[in-house]
């Protein structure tokens, strides 16, 4: 995700931050709804793209954080990832527009695109309203299958508590 | 490598009809300018930590392509000012319908009480609406480390330039940045109370890495009352599109001469940075077009699969819809009484057809007709029909009328 989070104009989500340093559960975005295997993982980069690792660690869901999209402002349109594309981490796969402003998806890990989120072609908001629900509603952006690579890639990402501190660190600037 | 360009552009020619006939690769005519010449290429440039270019391109595909490739390879750190003009094009956002957002008709046609070529028709890699490029307008562009992205402060950099100079402050107006980022002039007018006209628009590109902000200025314009039947679209009534559509505002010039403005850019720009003593580096089309990785960018910008191809889902109706219950405008054209038309495009590709009511020269069963006829089209590429007269010719398994619908299906699209 082309990172605007440390944008300085941008109106600062403190009351956000609040809720994450206080809420009881330390994920992120609780996801009552959620149909991915109880044990999957889930990992943030530095560039606010998440990742469900499923439990068998050869399956995966992505999309971009609550706070990334907090700080894009309305997202209006998505340009998905192309189904069957085989990407590193970091490549673009995709992007989002809001306020004028094309910003790119980059896969968090390397992985196999497998399927692409169409709700986000109709309803590209759903992003903003539960970004990181990977259930079938949800703003979650593509299926991916995962490369020996990509698990090594993985290992590198935060987890949610690490991902918390990192954009409330990058709150305070 | 010049050849190769011109080679591709001729075989896009006949492609698409809207693209400019006669792009040509003008030889660098020899400029007298106080710039020093230039032994280095430009891209030795890019490891500095302040870089300032001009171009001397008018060629928008060419100038945007620089444009990327700074943005590409410009040091993580560095904030780099890019300065250039374009011929007479109309620039749409990457998300955006050229169906909708212009009339292509129009387009070909060219500019009205005009001898000039038709203008370009261009998609840039930026997000935002749908601009008018000409020899008046200037283009600016600072790219920066992410950490520094403000969408506001670098369009206040240009307003501090536009009100230190003559123009801007003789004709009275206040230039200020508005809350879509545009810069705008507040006009006193004669009634008492204020105008306010756009004179220039922002746009945005951000990547991992570096985050991009582009935008216009209208100095000196002489098309400003020629162009908004160019951005018009008779299918706009008929269209229902994913994406992003334009805002329209009122548009004014501020009044200056391109070098004058270039020149007070760059003044505020080396304030911000202090590059006082920083050269600034023109770049040529020679030069440009000798780096690869500028033609890799310029082949991706001329090619019809992303000028129309890249366009987000579409659909378009001659009736009402449940998707689209608009009531439809007036057609003027003669079509058959009976005659409905609905198609579902994506990426360009006519995914779903359904049209109704042609007139078949000689009747079997019309509405399996029409229904072989809609399949025929499904997978078709909308920007690669030149003429639906023979477009619905061949798509039809039996003689069809084509003329009256073909050349409103011209005309939409």
């Amino acid at each position: 995700m082309a990172t605007i989070a440390r944008c300085l104009r941008v109106v600062r989500p403190t009351a956000y931050s609040a809720v994450l340093r206080n809420s009881a559960s330390r994920t992120i975005g609780a996801r009552p709804f959620s149909m991915t295997a109880t044990n999957a993982v889930r990992k943030y980069t530095k560039e606010h793209e998440w990742i469900d690792l499923s439990g068998d660690m050869k399956t995966g869901v992505l999309g971009i954080s609550e706070y990334a999209a907090k700080q894009l402002g309305d997202i209006v349109y998505v340009e998905l990832p192309e189904e069957g594309k085989e990407v590193q981490a970091g490549d673009a796969i995709g992007a989002v527009e809001s306020v004028k402003s094309a910003a790119d998806i980059n896969a968090p890990i390397s992985c196999k695109i497998t399927q692409i989120n169409l709700v986000l072609e109709e309803k590209p908001g759903t992003i903003n309203q539960v970004a990181e629900d990977d259930s079938h509603g949800g703003g979650w952006i593509a299926k991916v299958q995962i490369t020996e690579e990509g698990l090594k890639d993985f290992e590198q990402l935060l987890d949610a508590k690490a991902y918390e501190e990192y954009t409330a660190e990058e709150g305070e600037h | 490598m010049k050849s190769e360009p011109m080679a591709l552009l001729c075989h896009l020619g006949a492609l698409t009809r809207h693209l400019t006939p006669n792009i040509t690769r003008s030889r660098l005519h020899s400029v007298s300018s106080p710039v020093p010449i230039q032994v280095r290429p430009y891209t030795q440039n890019l490891g500095r930590p302040v870089q300032i270019y001009r171009s001397r391109s008018t060629d928008p595909y060419l100038n945007l392509s620089i444009e990327h490739h700074l943005l590409q390879r410009s040091h993580p750190e560095s904030t780099v000012l890019f300065l250039y003009t374009n011929r007479p094009s109309v620039v749409i956002g990457r998300n955006q319908n050229p169906w909708l957002e212009v009339n292509l008709r129009a387009l070909r046609q060219g500019l009205p009480q005009s001898a000039a070529a038709a203008p370009t028709l261009v998609r840039r890699r930026s997000g935002g609406g749908t601009v008018f490029h000409d020899a008046g307008n200037a283009n600016w562009s600072i790219i920066c480390p992410p950490p520094a992205f403000d969408r506001d402060k670098h369009a206040e950099m240009v307003v501090r330039a536009l009100r230190g100079l003559a123009g801007a402050a003789a004709r009275g107006g206040k230039v200020r940045v508005n809350k879509r980022h545009d810069i705008v002039m507040d006009l006193d007018v004669e009634v008492g109370g204020v105008e306010t006209f756009k004179v220039s628009g922002s746009a945005y590109k951000l990547t991992r890495t570096r985050s991009l902000h582009h935008g216009t200025c209208l100095l000196s314009s002489e098309n400003l009352g020629r162009v908004g039947g160019l951005l018009r679209s008779p299918a706009e009534g008929f269209i229902k599109a994913r994406g992003v559509e334009s805002v329209r505002s009122p548009i004014r010039n501020v009044g200056l001469g391109g070098d004058e403005f270039a020149d007070a850019v760059v003044g505020e720009f080396r304030k911000m940075y202090g590059d006082a003593d920083g050269r600034e580096v023109v770049v040529g089309e020679e030069e440009a077009l000798a780096n690869e990785e500028v033609v890799k960018g310029l082949r991706e910008l001329t090619s019809p699969d992303w000028i129309f191809g890249q366009t987000p889902l579409f659909t378009f109706s001659t009736h009402p819809t449940e998707d689209d219950p608009r009531e439809r405008p007036g057609i003027t054209h003669r079509l058959p009484e009976e005659f409905r038309a609905q198609f579902t495009v994506r990426h360009g590709e006519i995914q779903a057809a359904d049209l109704a009511g042609l007139e078949y020269h000689y009747s079997v069963d019309d509405a399996s007709q029409d229904v072989v006829l809609s399949n025929a089209l499904v997978e078709q590429r909308l920007y690669y029909i030149e003429d639906w007269r023979s477009a619905l010719r061949q798509a039809s398994p039996v003689p069809v009328d084509v003329e009256g619908v073909g050349e409103w299906l011209n005309y939409m699209f």
